[in-house]
């Protein structure tokens, strides 16, 4: 997504709310991320500040909720605290600092900081060098595989916990808890969305 | 069911006992009550009454604080089992604890257990299938192994029995490789499984793309409800709509008055009285106290799983049987077999935008065994043969994982399903080598002292050929049925990641080189049953648990009648 892009995003997302938004209230919006609103259970502040500023900038908000609004990154933070054991948690602030360490010396300042425009190739540098998941089979990796690294690996945990999250499970995907009786033909227009579950 | 858990110590004496109330034992308790017997079935692990104990059966992923994660604590739990990939938070206190149960990978053998009233019959896959003449003759005709001691027609009456009990749904179709159930309505193929369906079966003369055939209901059925196509099975059904022990057999066998249930025991032994020369009892272990106790029956079915079946006969010596009882032909622990798995191909299916399905069924495709058919070509390259499970659907949001988008448009655009994915895995016959074999370990103990299991076996030659052929089969269907992007896959997996282990007390016509009869009674010691995976004398390549459901109620038949001539 270009600059132009994310204004035209951001300004259907809070021009409602801002009113006639100014040039400078979307850029305050753009990078509402770079300071901390949330108190976290693992990560420490700026790794915490890094994972909501990747939410955001991955999963905007449009006129649909974005990723920060159904508190993925509160639910990462969550995550990494009780379902990582002790190498594992190590491993992911020492992946976090790295991405940092990346973004300053190819962009000059931390994830967060940067402008729209250097996380888009942050972001499109990161896609060229990571593999890419392999298929599955009943949730079995099948086929040929090496790791994803930590920027796919973030990205698909992002997915997850803004996919699985109540608001989106829930109110924007098709929600069906108790189907029925399996019918194997529907028309697309009358489902929507993706099932949810 | 309230009177389940009942203090069962007052009573040492029972008619029968029956070890294990997993699919195999349901089955001998309700078929043994219903005869009058009064019944004590002993359970490893806890009581699990259906749908009281199953907490997790209704929540949605956002209902649970990890959404189905496994904490570190819970994931040591299951060091080995963990490895299936089936473990969750939603299902994880239905998997055994391999910790408090260790057992040994001589050759890496992944070993799903589940130590609770209903075993595994609360996480099976229901895929249902009658064997045939194809299946019972081939040992005889190939000479591997030995001859089963039955054939179809001793087995054809007790299939339809259970069936009409179980609930079977699927399709007639007359198939002699793969004989038709007593069917409740199939369930459907979605759009794409019709196409590929009708693109395979016109591609490949003799091969047939069928909807799989399954112990869900489609219709209800004995006081049961239908499938509610939620796909959340291995934590319980509300509906009872699949086939468990929980939701069927023990509910039957309980509505008798016969029926008393013993948790939390751990069973030592089968007890050999020697001036009777047969059994007398079970000696267990309260798994709670730690104290022990004898309890005693006219008859004995062991079904406590295949490997630990084997391991209580192991345990169980006597100067009769110095190397565990019925173990006169020392094929005891041998012949461990299982179904290859997780080798096949999958690719995308173009069109059918505008289309998509309502339900996350549990049930998929099948393509019934093709090759080495009884009047059709021979391979000269390998024995016996496989058949293909599958299935398709549209990807979703998971496949945002791996596209290079991100941002609002990325977001919006994975909320409208993805393409049509299609997919078949085959299962392949494995033979029964003398050499795969399980041992009782005494350095190695469980958690209540008792020697646990080594298990020492590997895939043969003809398991790799079959899953060559396999390989190759599974993509030529999806090219040929004109599929996009078809890759193959073979993930090599060691033996028992079908979760199909059979074998290790191996039915028989002769004494010498089997441990059961034709009717599922030990050798040597004939008021002892046998008729879980254990009992199986060759592997065929199609589910096994419907077979162990038929053979469980032919064999409780005879031991009934046995005991009205007194001959037990």
């Amino acid at each position: 997504m270009n600059r132009r892009d994310a204004l035209r995003k951001s300004a259907l997302a809070f021009g409602a709310a801002a009113g006639v938004p100014t040039l400078l209230s979307l850029l305050q919006s753009c990078s509402k991320t770079d300071r901390l609103t949330w108190t976290p259970t693992f990560l420490n502040e700026d790794q915490a500040v890094f994972m909501s500023s990747f939410v955001e900038f991955l999963l905007p908000r449009t006129d649909t909720p974005g990723g920060l609004d159904v508190k993925s990154d509160i639910f990462i933070d969550l995550m990494y605290a009780k379902t990582y054991d002790e190498a594992g948690q190590k491993n992911v602030v020492a992946e976090i600092e790295k991405f940092n360490a990346d973004c300053k010396s190819n962009y000059g300042s931390v994830f967060a900081e940067l402008s729209e425009e250097d996380k888009a190739a942050c972001f499109k540098a990161h896609e060229a060098s990571s593999p890419k998941f392999p298929k599955n089979v009943w949730g079995t990796a099948v086929g040929p595989s090496e790791p994803v690294g930590f920027y796919r690996g973030l990205k698909s945990t992002v997915l997850w916990s803004y996919f699985s999250s109540e608001e989106i499970g829930k109110n924007v995907l098709s929600y069906d808890p108790i189907p029925g009786p399996y019918q194997g033909c529907v028309p697309l227009s009358e489902v929507g969305k993706t099932w949810s579950l | 069911m309230a009177n389940f858990n009942i203090d069962a110590d007052k009573d040492l004496t029972y008619d029968a006992i029956v070890i294990g109330s997993g699919i195999s034992g349901g089955w001998a308790a309700k078929e043994l009550c219903e005869a009058g017997l009064k019944t004590l079935v002993l359970e490893r692990g806890r009581i699990v009454e259906h749908v009281v104990d199953y907490p997790t059966m209704t929540y949605d992923p956002w209902e649970v604080e990890l959404r189905g994660s496994l904490t570190p604590e819970q994931k040591a739990r299951h060091p080995q089992g963990g490895r299936s990939g089936f473990i969750g938070s939603m299902n994880e206190h239905f998997h055994a604890n391999d910790v408090e149960n260790p057992y040994t990978e001589v050759k890496p053998f992944l070993w799903v257990r589940a130590h609770q009233m209903g075993g595994r019959s609360l996480l099976w896959g229901k895929q249902t299938y009658r064997w045939s003449d194809l299946d019972f003759e081939a040992n005889a005709k190939d000479g591997h192994g030995i001859d089963w001691p039955i054939r179809y027609t001793d087995i054809e009456p007790w299939y339809s029995y259970v069936e009409k009990f179980a609930g079977i749904s699927g399709e007639a179709l007359g198939l002699p490789q793969l004989p038709d159930s007593h069917f409740l309505p199939p369930m459907e193929l979605n759009c794409v499984e019709k196409h590929v369906k009708e693109r395979i079966e016109k591609e490949f003369k003799g091969r047939n793309m069928i909807i799989g055939r399954v112990a869900h209901l489609t219709q209800p059925h004995n006081g049961r409800g239908q499938c509610q196509s939620r796909n959340r099975c291995d934590r319980g059904c509300p509906y009872g709509a699949y086939f468990s022990s929980n939701a069927v057999t023990l509910p039957a066998a309980n509505a008798t008055g016969n029926l008393t249930i013993r948790p939390f025991s751990i069973v030592q032994s089968v007890v050999y009285d020697e001036q009777k020369g047969k059994a007398s009892g079970v000696r267990i272990i309260d798994a709670e106290t730690g104290e022990d106790i004898v309890y005693k029956a006219k008859v004995i079915f062991v079904n406590a799983s295949t490997l630990s079946t084997t391991q209580i006969l192991m345990n169980s010596t006597s100067n009769r049987f110095e190397n565990g009882l019925g173990n006169d032909s020392g094929e005891l622990g041998h012949n461990l077999m299982d179904h290859t798995y997780r080798i096949g191909a999958m690719g995308t299916v173009e069109g059918f935008e505008d289309q998509y399905y309502k339900g996350r069924r549990p049930n998929g495709i099948y393509i019934p065994r093709y090759v080495n058919l009884k009047d059709g070509p021979q391979s000269d390259k390998l024995v016996r043969g496989y058949g293909f499970q599958g299935g398709g659907g549209r990807s979703g949001w998971g496949a945002g994982s791996n596209q290079e988008g991100f941002g609002g448009d990325f977001k919006d655009g994975l909320m409208k399903p993805g393409s049509w994915e299609f997919f078949i895995t085959g299962f392949a016959e494995c033979l029964p080598y003398h050499h795969n074999q399980v041992s009782l370990n005494k350095d190695v103990l469980d958690k209540w002292g008792q020697p646990t299991l080594s298990i020492d076996a590997e895939w043969g030659a003809n398991e790799l050929e079959l899953n060559k052929q396999i390989k190759i089969d599974a993509k030529e269907m999806l090219d040929r049925a004109g599929l996009k992007d078809v890759m193959d896959f073979d993930n090599k997996h060691e033996m028992g990641y079908g979760i199909h282990e059979m074998g290790t007390a191996r039915m028989g016509k002769d004494p010498k080189t089997s441990v059961l009869n034709a009717n599922n009674q030990v050798h040597g010691c004939e008021n002892v049953f046998v008729t879980d995976g254990a009992c199986m004398t060759s592997s065929s390549c199609v589910n096994p648990s419907l077979t162990y459901m038929a053979l469980t109620a032919r064999a409780a038949s005879h031991a009934i009648s046995e005991l009205k001539k007194q001959n037990l």
